[in-house]
């Protein structure tokens, strides 16, 4: 009987693994919800848009102090500037985005023509560039402030990333996201899941690690730390720095995948940039 | 008057050769211990062994970024190593490098051996009861 049950429970096991692996983007998304819905239980899903201040009460309080004097207006401002501002061929942004600066809802998705993961910042220099105007650098920079002018404009709108069903391509590229997010990495030997699904709601020293889910609603950011808003590329290449591992390119293959399978996971969560971090 | 001035212009022009002869002796000189230095380097038997060992970290450590496995400070290692080399601190370079090398190794194996995706058992739990 014992050699039954424990031949059971290995079997199930190794379903559950295969599972794991076969799983559909969709079954992804509705365990990572669950996953945080059991951890945090008097979280409202929706609440965990904000990050770290969905489940950090103290921290939530000061977010809220800083966030009556917004430190991202002046990139937003400038942003706006940009977007109104025609480039040097008298063309500009409005003929790339036709729909509105509000849009960052429908990034990122796979391009099928380019057999690729588009960003919002990728698609933002692919504009520039084809009108004659220098690609803005992809972390810090004026790249931001084009970035929070749009998500701010876009507040609101509901994430809502598709993976064809009729293009490998883009399924492997959600693959290889998700198994970028799972990858132990550097000297620390830590994944993304580490920190932010297993021990999400520690604490790192004084801070909080925050919970994945929601972790792309409000990007740019204005960090305290950096004394600037930054891109999600950004924060990326910082995590990945802080488990000691050799960050990849910004608007990289990787990381655009990675952004791809994390941006999924939050699906159906609306968006509230740009943010205000520690 | 003459004579006086054409002294004048002799004295200039030996005190300015000399000057040259002398200014010249001081590059020598100073180029003397460079060159040296680089002698002691080529000859020293541990400032070869210590560009070995650099080598094959280097080698480690491009093996370990072609899967996606190099670490952050890896890099950065070398670099002091190479450094120390030319400052002549050749056991501060062979540990350096024998340090890099070894991250170069485990990052390595630490990507390779997860080249298919894991999931964590508290994840795969979920899917098992969905």
């Amino acid at each position: 009987m014992k050699k039954l049950l424990l031949l059971l429970s290995v079997l199930v096991m190794v379903m559950g693994f295969s599972l794991a692996v076969h799983a559909s983007p969709e079954e992804d998304r509705l365990v990572f919800r669950k996953f945080y819905e059991k951890r945090f239980p008097n979280v409202a899903t929706e609440d965990f848009i904000n990050g770290a201040y969905s489940i950090d009460k103290a921290g939530r309080e000061n977010w809220e102090a800083i966030e009556e004097f917004p430190p991202y207006e002046p990139f937003m401002e400038r942003g706006r500037e940009m977007w109104e501002k025609p480039f040097a061929n008298g063309k500009g942004y409005k003929e790339c985005f036709p729909d509105g600066p509000g849009v960052a809802h429908k990034y990122p998705h796979w391009d099928k023509k380019q057999q690729m993961v588009m960003t919002l910042p990728l698609a933002i220099n692919q504009c520039r560039e084809a009108n004659g105007e220098k690609a803005l650098k992809y972390k810090k920079g004026s790249i931001n402030d084009i970035l929070s002018y749009m998500a701010f404009e876009s507040r609101g709108q509901i994430t809502n990333v598709v993976v064809p069903k009729n293009d490998s391509s883009a399924l492997d590229a959600y693959e290889q996201g998700k198994k970028f997010y799972y990858t132990r990495r550097g000297q620390l030997n830590f994944s993304c899941a580490h920190c932010h699904l297993q021990n999400a709601g520690m604490n790192l020293r004084a801070e909080m690690l925050g919970p994945a889910l929601g972790h792309t609603t409000h990007w740019p950011t204005y960090r305290s730390k950096w004394g600037t808003v930054g891109t999600l590329h950004r924060r990326f290449t910082g995590c990945n720095k802080q488990v000691r591992a050799k960050p990849f390119k910004a608007q990289g293959e990787e990381y655009r995948n990675l952004e791809y399978f994390l941006t999924y996971m939050s699906n159906g969560l609306p968006l509230n940039g740009p943010g205000a971090r520690k | 008057m003459l004579i006086k001035y054409k002294l004048g212009i002799l004295l200039l022009m030996i005190a300015f050769a000399s000057g040259q002869v002398l200014a010249a002796d001081q590059g020598k000189a100073a180029a003397k211990p460079q060159a040296a230095e680089k002698k002691a380097v080529a000859e020293d038997p541990r400032a070869a062994a210590a560009n070995k060992i650099i080598l094959a970290a280097d080698a480690a450590r491009k093996k370990a970024g072609s899967v996606g496995g190099e670490w952050r400070d890896t890099g950065k290692m070398l670099k002091k190593a190479k450094a120390a080399v030319k400052s002549g601190a050749y056991d501060k370079a062979i540990k350096l490098a024998e340090k890099a090398g070894r991250q170069g190794e485990l990052g390595y194996t630490q990507a390779t051996s997860q080249q298919k995706l894991q999931l964590p058992s508290y994840v795969t739990v979920l899917y098992v009861n969905k």
